[in-house]
């Protein structure tokens, strides 16, 4: 089968790359292996949040410069950083996936331990705030489902009790949640977001919110509804007389699986071909030039394409493979930015920027992957399986995904 | 004697040693307190393979030891059998040892009353189908694996059923000592800072490695020698058999199956005794271990790994071996009063895990002699609790509304004492780990009856977060019901945290493979999503 162009992996990247090359005319197939980071995402993209010292930062884009050279943003540009950011969110708006914040400017979201965190474009679930003192009101109601273990809802109630916010816990038990707690570890956020849909008992829950509803201004829920269709948010937020503020739950994440089955939609609708559940497990070069991939469930099946997109992520998603004595990339054993010795990959603090995150596949400043030293023709690599940054002390996870599956894009296009 | 401070005898240290010796003396009726600076089971009785020695592997070269091992291994299976797995073992030839000293090996268990059987390395394979296929002699012997946290826990709660008390997070500063007389010990509450003083007649010092410390205190000196032991465990349970090598013993050789991993181990190093609070795996270390557990069960190589751990053994130095591989395992029992003209103070050290009974009744012999006491010891024909009554099997069909994975793992760790467990609210059967199957009851009776007072006191209790996941999701939840039942969100936070950092201590030695993928999935949770 030929194709303009493979994509390998169905991240964020992946999509928002598939999508804009299959509107302007390409024809992509994307393989994806299955979970990928949306699944465990906050709700909120991040662009840029914190400086290396840890401060926040306002305005992610007056940061570009002191980055360092081999940063994905500093490959993308700072004329197209500025040009990508504002087209953000109607993007995803023409895909269904509503954002809301100012493109050039972080705001603050509420974390389900309570604590705050910068954060550039959210989607609808979550809540924005302009200032890192977060005023969601004055007393809350936190309401959640019983039995669910994966909603803190002590660590938010003293979180909002430092803002000024009088915390009260209730607990809703409702029959449809009883098959699920037989089998006690479906007590997960995407499985309650499954039984919230289905015959509308989220409006079941919302009754019962109400009747506990006293003085409160604002009801806080977890992140477990909606997973179908976004508008059921809007529609919860009209049933409770309060303000409804939604906090996110351990993972999966409803708005990040929303989310992703929305940008696959979208790719799908504009001609795009997906191969779920699958992986790239053999490919055939011609000096720099990568000619056709094999996948394993395809068996002999060739996939030809003009140009290859590589979207495999870090190491959770498989994109960078550590052995106890190196670490590469599988798929077509590109070069990998990364110290050989293994003590350098790690810092004993858990909680300290760990080296391995800045670990990724090396590339050219136009994206092209370096393979034994050369830059191969058509080869792009994209998303968290870049080099060259911490984003998860940057906070800057999504952000590098979506601006690089862009440039990605235009590159292919020419 | 009507002070609340005031007892028979104070045990210094909450290993299985300070355990079982405060079961002991509260079983012969003597007033109790026992002292531990941590939690339970945070020194080396946590800290090692989990062997439930049939004394094999000292048949040979230390006699003593092997003896006290199968006496021991016989009186486990009956008083503590809820912590205790009869897996048998295997002391396997490889073709670069020695089979000759198969024979040798042999003759020594029986010797020493340890069942000891030759069988055929094609049935061995069949047996065990792990074991390394080029195998050219196989032994079985009546080695099992025992869960140390559970024993210990278990020795803390009936030692507490009869009447003793336990302070743990507590450290004592120095002795009450008139002239060469220890009076009792002077301690300050880690948490909240606030000093006190406890009186007893005798005091034992019953700490581990740092009873060197301890006893300094007391200006005596007990020649300690620090040998640390490096062990990994691997995410299966790949071997049913305990695995050990036929051969002197030496590093990496034994392999042993437990709940639902394996661990192999162990190095031996001597180590400054100032690093003793702070032992890391180096990588070469893991390398050893590795290459070495691999000619054990060459699937190991290919088998993700958990966590990488390292103890000390509290070793009493002999003569001059540089890993301490030599010196006995034997127990030391001191007076001090005998040995260094202090009154009222005794030491119980040496010895190991396997013996900790007997170490413990040898100590409360020698406390009960101090006190002029005549009460026998009962310890070896009386279960502990958990062990008391009927079968795990048993126990399990009584918890009958209970999911069966979890009424299993639940019965498996905390035998009939799981009938405390509240499974009665559909919101007790919630798991907490989905990983070990540990449930909202479960976790809620430890922090009732079992003194866990944060999430690392909780692991070693339940299990909660030992599993392939390492805690990325039960953490989390757990803090949750310790935020509920200590009623502070703020130190439940803070605890998380550090129990974040604990887990991660032993995944970054061994942070490749699945456990560097894993790693970096938690770090983004608990970093980017929950904003910790």
């Amino acid at each position: 089968m030929k194709y303009d162009v493979v994509l390998i992996g169905g991240g964020l990247s992946s999509l928002v790359c598939g999508i804009s090359l299959q509107r302007t005319g390409k024809r992509c197939l994307m393989v994806s292996g299955g979970q990928n980071a949306l699944h465990f995402s906050s709700g909120a993209f991040g662009l840029l949040g914190f400086r290396p010292d840890g401060s926040a930062v306002e305005r992610p884009l007056e940061e570009l410069d002191k980055l360092p050279a081999n940063h994905p943003y500093r490959k993308v540009g700072a004329a197209k950083m500025h040009e990508y950011v504002n087209r953000v969110k109607p993007f995803f708006a023409s895909c269904g996936v509503m954002l809301d914040g100012d493109p050039e400017r972080n705001s603050w979201r509420l974390t389900p331990t309570g604590t705050v965190r910068p954060s550039w474009l959210a989607m609808s679930d979550v809540t924005l705030y302009e200032d890192s003192v977060v005023s969601i009101g004055r007393k809350a109601l936190i309401a959640n489902i019983a039995g669910y273990l994966d909603f803190n809802t002590a660590f938010l109630a003293e979180g909002l009790e430092k803002a000024g916010v009088t915390c009260r816990l209730e607990a809703v038990a409702l029959p449809e949640f009883e098959r699920l707690r037989t089998s006690a570890s479906e007590m997960r956020s995407v499985n309650i977001a499954r039984v919230m849909d289905h015959d509308q008992v989220w409006k079941k829950f919302v009754e019962q919110v109400c009747v506990l509803l006293r003085d409160e201004d604002v009801v806080v829920l977890p992140e477990v509804f909606g997973l179908q269709d976004e508008h059921v948010l809007e529609q919860i937020r009209e049933c409770i007389p309060a303000r409804v503020v939604f906090v996110g739950t351990m993972a999966p994440s409803v708005p990040g699986i929303r989310c992703q089955s929305a940008l696959k939609t979208a790719f799908e609708q504009a001609g795009g071909e997906f191969l779920m559940g699958d992986e790239v497990i053999s490919s055939e070069m011609d000096g720099e030039r990568v000619l056709s991939v094999r996948t394993a469930n395809l068996g002999d099946t060739v996939l030809e394409a003009d140009h290859f997109v590589l979207a495999t992520g870090g190491f959770f998603g498989r994109g960078l493979q550590a052995t106890a004595e190196a670490v590469s990339e599988p798929v077509f054993g590109l070069d990998v930015d990364a110290p050989e010795e293994r003590t350098q990959w790690y810092n004993p603090d858990f909680f300290a920027p760990q080296p391995y995150t800045r670990f990724g596949v090396h590339t050219s400043e136009n994206l092209r992957a370096m393979k034994a030293g050369k830059e191969m023709e058509n080869v792009y690599v994209i998303g968290s399986e870049l080099g060259g940054a911490d984003a998860l002390c940057e906070g800057s996870g999504a952000g590098i995904a979506v601006m690089t599956g862009f440039k990605a894009a235009e590159m292919i296009n020419g | 004697m009507t002070n609340k401070n005031e007892f028979d005898v104070i045990i210094v240290g909450g290993g299985i040693t300070g355990a079982g010796t405060a079961r002991d003396c509260a079983m012969r009726g003597l007033k109790v307190l026992l002292i531990e600076r941590h939690d339970i089971a945070t020194g080396a009785t946590g800290r090692n393979h989990g062997l439930l020695h049939s004394g094999a592997r000292y048949a040979v070269t230390d006699r003593e030891s092997a003896t006290e091992c199968i006496e021991e291994n016989k009186i486990l299976r009956k008083i503590a059998r809820h912590c205790v797995d009869d897996t048998s073992g295997f002391f396997i030839t490889l073709p670069e040892d020695d089979l000759a000293y198969q024979a040798k090996f042999v003759e020594s268990c029986l010797a020493a009353g340890i069942q000891a059987d030759i069988i055929d390395p094609k049935e061995a394979i069949r047996l065990e189908p792990s074991v390394n296929p080029t195998l050219i002699g196989a032994v079985r012997v009546p080695d099992g694996s025992v869960d140390p946290f559970r024993l210990c826990a278990a020795n803390m709660l009936d030692a507490k059923l009869h009447g003793a008390k336990v302070l743990v997070y507590t450290e004592v500063e120095s002795f009450i000592m008139e002239g060469d007389t220890v009076l009792g010990v002077r301690t300050v509450d880690q948490r909240t800072g606030e000093k006190a003083e406890y009186r007893a007649a005798v005091t034992v010092n019953a700490a581990g490695i740092w009873g060197h410390h301890i006893a300094s205190l007391a200006g005596v000196n007990i020649g300690m020698f620090p040998a640390k032991g490096a062990l990994l465990i691997f995410a299966h349970r790949v071997n049913s058999i305990v695995i050990n090598r036929c051969r002197k013993p030496a590093n990496a050789d034994i392999l042993v199956p437990g709940d639902t991993v394996c661990v192999i181990g162990t190095t031996s190093t001597r180590v400054p005794y100032e690093e003793c609070d702070h032992m890391h795996v180096t990588p070469e270390e893991v390398d050893l271990l590795l290459t070495e557990g691999a000619k054990l069960a060459p699937v190991l190589e290919n088998t993700r790994i958990l966590r990488a751990y390292a103890g000390v053994r509290p070793l009493v130095s002999a003569d001059n071996d540089p890993s301490g591989r030599n010196i006995s395992r034997g127990i030391v029992c001191l007076d001090h009063e005998v040995r260094d003209g202090v009154k009222g103070f005794v030491s119980i050290t040496g010895g190991k895990l396997m013996t900790y009974r007997l170490m413990a009744e040898q100590a409360a012999d020698a406390v009960c002699k101090k006190l002029h006491v005549n009460q026998v010891c009962k310890t070896a024909v009386t279960p502990l609790p958990g062990s008391a009554t009927g079968s795990v099997e048993e126990v399990s069909r009584k918890l009958w509304s209970v999911p069966v994975t979890v009424q299993k793992a639940a019965a498996g760790r905390s035998g009939d004492w799981a009938e405390k467990i509240a499974m009665d609210h559909p919101m007790d059967r919630s798991l907490v780990c989905e990983c070990e199957e540990v449930s909202v009851g479960e976790a809620e009776m430890a922090i009732r009856d079992l003194d866990v007072h944060n999430l690392t006191d909780l692991r070693r209790r339940t299990r909660v977060g030992m599993g392939t996941c390492q805690a990325e999701l039960c953490a989390c939840r757990a803090a949750g019901l310790l935020a509920k039942a200590h009623g502070c969100a703020d130190r439940a936070r803070a605890d998380l945290k550090d129990f974040m950092n604990e887990r991660w201590k032993g995944m970054y030695p061994v942070a490749w493979g699945e456990t560097l993928r894993e790693g970096e999935f938690t770090q983004w949770i608990y970093k980017a999503v929950l904003g910790l």
